[in-house]
């Protein structure tokens, strides 16, 4: 990358480093939290605010994905009285935040969503987003499940500096200027930052072009197999970095009827009664069509909106976080070959 | 000619009479009931060097090689010391002569189902808290019959021992990152006690005082929103027994102690065995124990010196249900009344 620097700094100037940062930025990385796990004894990885080097867990990947930070699972955008409302407060100061290359990429997709769907932009994601400025962290090794380069989330421009994190070191590659003056005495490097360039698990992403397509493929008996073992949790939905589905809800303070808040929680197509309407009208009742619908949003429905290609970076969470061991990628594969299927089927009856 | 053999001391190491004249059964202890597979190599030599071929899972998990002739019993003392040094002096930190054999029967193998090394449902790691509990029960000559669950699935029937040790969690609630969703709702209903409910405000309220402490809804959250703490409760489930007479279920006895709480408690068990059979130590099971100095007098007696940590809670009485197989069987002349006085 043009302009950028390098330097390599030792653990005390990193934690005064994290010092200074934080006199603008609120920083937020990935945390360790112990026996955060499903299971006992295991831990879990969320985004926390963080204040010196070693609080960041950049071993392991994080279970929930770097949403959170700008979307929280639960959030207040306004209180009202009667006839007044107040918004909740912005950020105190500038974020920054910490995120692999798959990571950074997904927040391209969250954009999409929250800014650029009809023209209309969401207030309570742009004053978060417009102030948040992004660390690349490297991957040194990858993770059971990634597969960023198979839908070319592996390399990102989007970041302001990057880190190649060592046990008491890092190598910190900067690119943005704003972030320059923090380096001036620190010992210049000649390291690169590397992206990853192929994962063990590859994936055969589908591309679906047309709508007739999606419609046949609705149809397919690849589905069903979902309905025993799908269990319609939202594991992966709500550890996904590039789900962006919540739910509003007016919350009513017991004492007063009239008082309240407006509350956006986090909520998935994968979660019963995502789509109830008024009258409890359902429109995906069995568990396969959730599940269905969720791949096909992936694969087409976001694409056939915006033609930027898949709505996932490939992170690998929804895999790991699925209790029910179901493998997205497999399903993609499935969906592949579901596809190839069709094709040949459908030349032969156009011939 | 029949060889002569002194049965019960050959059953206080472990050596149970067969009734095939002059041959036993070797019973190996696995407190936790988890080792390393190359012992397997170790039994099964037993089985086939000097018992009679067949090999025998203990119904307490032990080891069991039936047949082995009386005067082959020193041969195999020899044969398990690395075994009985491996187990239980490294493994579990027991101080004992290893020389010839198991020194003692009576606090029985510690069973353990297996836990949390491989259970989702597991809250605890079951053989860590066996082995810590091997070293204050063994050896002595005192019986005792505990097992460990790592939830309260009880797979490991802590209901039908002397003490049942049951691994709780206490779940923490981070209402942030509760999407509503009522999956933790639903799974205590089905899976445990129905203390969960969705509220108004689209969150969770809980009934706190009837959680069984099984960690389901932790395991059901997609969230999060539930966590198990980064520590671990146990319950105690006491007096539980089968037998020919009054077979009963345990009725919970302690319930969310820490470890040092609950080990505190243990160390006191061998000295109200002592004191109930005034010192001498005979063959007689531990519920009978509780039952003959009374409820009481043994909550006293395991309290003694223990400071337990704020959480826990005492019953402070305990009504069994007995299924009594002769009917009025506790009722009999003052004379045979074995109450401790
Ligand atoms: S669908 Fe899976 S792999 Fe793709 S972005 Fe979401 S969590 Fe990551
Ligand atoms: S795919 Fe897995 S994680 Fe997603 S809803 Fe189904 S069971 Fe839950
Ligand atoms: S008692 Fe609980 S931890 Fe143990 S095996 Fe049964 S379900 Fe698993
Ligand atoms: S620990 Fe078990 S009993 Fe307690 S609230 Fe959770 S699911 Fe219900
Ligand atoms: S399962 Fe988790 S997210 Fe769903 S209602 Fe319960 S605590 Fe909330």
């Amino acid at each position: 990358m043009e302009n950028t620097s390098t330097y390599h700094l030792q653990a005390d100037e990193l934690d005064a480093l994290f010092a200074h940062l934080e006199e603008q930025y609120l920083v937020y990385a990935p945390v360790r939290i112990p026996s955060g796990g499903r299971y006992a004894q295991t831990d879990s990885v969320l985004y926390r605010p963080v204040h010196r080097y070693e609080d960041i867990e950049y071993r392991e990947r994080s279970t929930y994905p770097m949403k959170e930070v700008l979307t929280p699972i639960t959030q207040t955008l306004f209180y009202f009285t009667e006839d007044q409302y107040q918004e909740s407060k912005p950020p105190a100061k500038d974020l920054l935040i910490f995120g692999r290359a798959c990571d950074i990429n997904a927040i391209r997709i969250q954009d999409q969503i929250y800014l650029l769907n009809g023209g209309v932009e969401d207030p309570f994601y742009k004053r978060v987003r417009d102030r948040a400025k992004f660390v690349l962290m490297e991957c040194a090794q990858q993770f059971e499940g990634c597969f960023c380069c198979s839908v070319g989330a592996n390399v990102t421009d989007m970041h302001a500096m990057a880190f190649s994190f060592g046990e008491r070191d890092a190598q910190i590659e900067v690119s943005d200027e704003a972030f320059r003056d923090y380096f001036s005495q620190a010992k210049p490097s000649d390291y690169s930052i590397r992206f990853p360039e192929e994962n063990e698990l590859k994936v055969n992403y589908p591309v679906i072009d047309r709508m007739d397509m999606a419609n046949r493929l609705k149809d397919h008996p690849m589905w069903r197999e979902f309905d025993d073992r799908c269990i319609a949790c939202g594991s992966c939905t709500v550890a996904c970095s590039t789900c962006t589905c919540f739910e509003s809800t007016d919350i009513v303070y017991t004492q007063n009827a009239h008082i309240g808040e407006r509350r956006r929680t986090c909520s998935s197509c994968m979660v019963g009664g995502f789509d109830q309407m008024a009258g409890g009208q359902c429109f995906r009742n069995k568990t396969s069509e959730k599940y269905r619908y969720k791949i096909l949003h992936k694969v087409y429905g976001h694409d056939a909106r915006f033609h930027t290609g898949p709505m996932c970076v490939g992170c690998g969470r929804c895999s790991a976080r699925c209790p029910e061991l179901i493998s997205y990628p497999a399903t993609l594969n499935k969906l592949s070959r579901a596809i190839e299927e069709i094709q040949p089927e459908e030349v032969a009856h156009h011939a | 000619m029949v060889e002569d053999c002194n049965i019960k001391q050959m059953q206080n190491n472990c050596y149970r009479q067969s009734k095939v004249p002059d041959e036993f059964m070797l019973q190996l202890r696995v407190p936790g009931a988890l080792i390393d597979a190359k012992w397997l190599d170790v039994i099964q030599h037993i089985c086939q060097t000097w018992g009679n071929g067949s090999f025998h899972l203990g119904t307490r998990q032990t080891l069991n090689a039936p047949g082995i002739k009386a005067q082959n019993i020193p041969s195999v003392n020899d044969y398990i010391e690395p075994y009985l040094k491996a187990v239980e002096c490294d493994l579990c930190n027991v101080q004992m002569e290893t020389r010839n054999g198991y020194p003692y029967i009576a606090p029985r193998n510690i069973m353990a189902c297996i836990g949390s090394v491989h259970c989702i449902n597991a809250n605890i790691n079951t053989q860590n808290i066996s082995h810590k509990l091997e070293k204050e029960i063994y050896p002595n000559p005192y019986h005792i019959k505990i097992s460990v669950s790592g939830c309260p699935n009880d797979c490991a029937k802590a209901h039908f021992q002397d003490l049942g040790i049951v691994g709780c969690t206490r779940p923490i609630y981070d209402m942030d990152r509760c999407i509503g969703c009522g999956a933790c709702v639903r799974k205590c209903e089905k899976a445990a006690t129905r203390v969960l409910s969705l509220n108004d405000k689209h969150k969770v309220s809980k009934d706190a005082c009837c959680c069984v402490g099984c960690g389901e809804c932790v395991t059901a959250c997609p969230t999060g929103a539930w966590k198990r703490p980064n520590r671990i409760f146990y319950r105690i489930i006491l007096g539980g027994r089968t037998g020919k007479q009054c077979p009963r279920m345990g009725k919970l006895f302690a319930n969310w102690l820490t470890e040092d709480s609950l080990l505190g408690m243990m160390r006191n068990w061998p000295k109200f065995s002592d004191w109930v059979l005034g010192g001498k130590p005979v063959y007689i099971h531990g519920g009978h124990l509780i039952d003959r100095a009374g409820y009481q007098r043994f909550k006293e007696f395991m309290l003694d010196g223990v400071t337990l940590n704020p959480e826990a809670i005492i019953a402070e009485s305990v009504n069994w249900a007995e299924t009594e197989y002769r009917s009025n069987i506790h009722v009999k002349p003052l004379s045979k009344h074995q109450t401790v006085k």
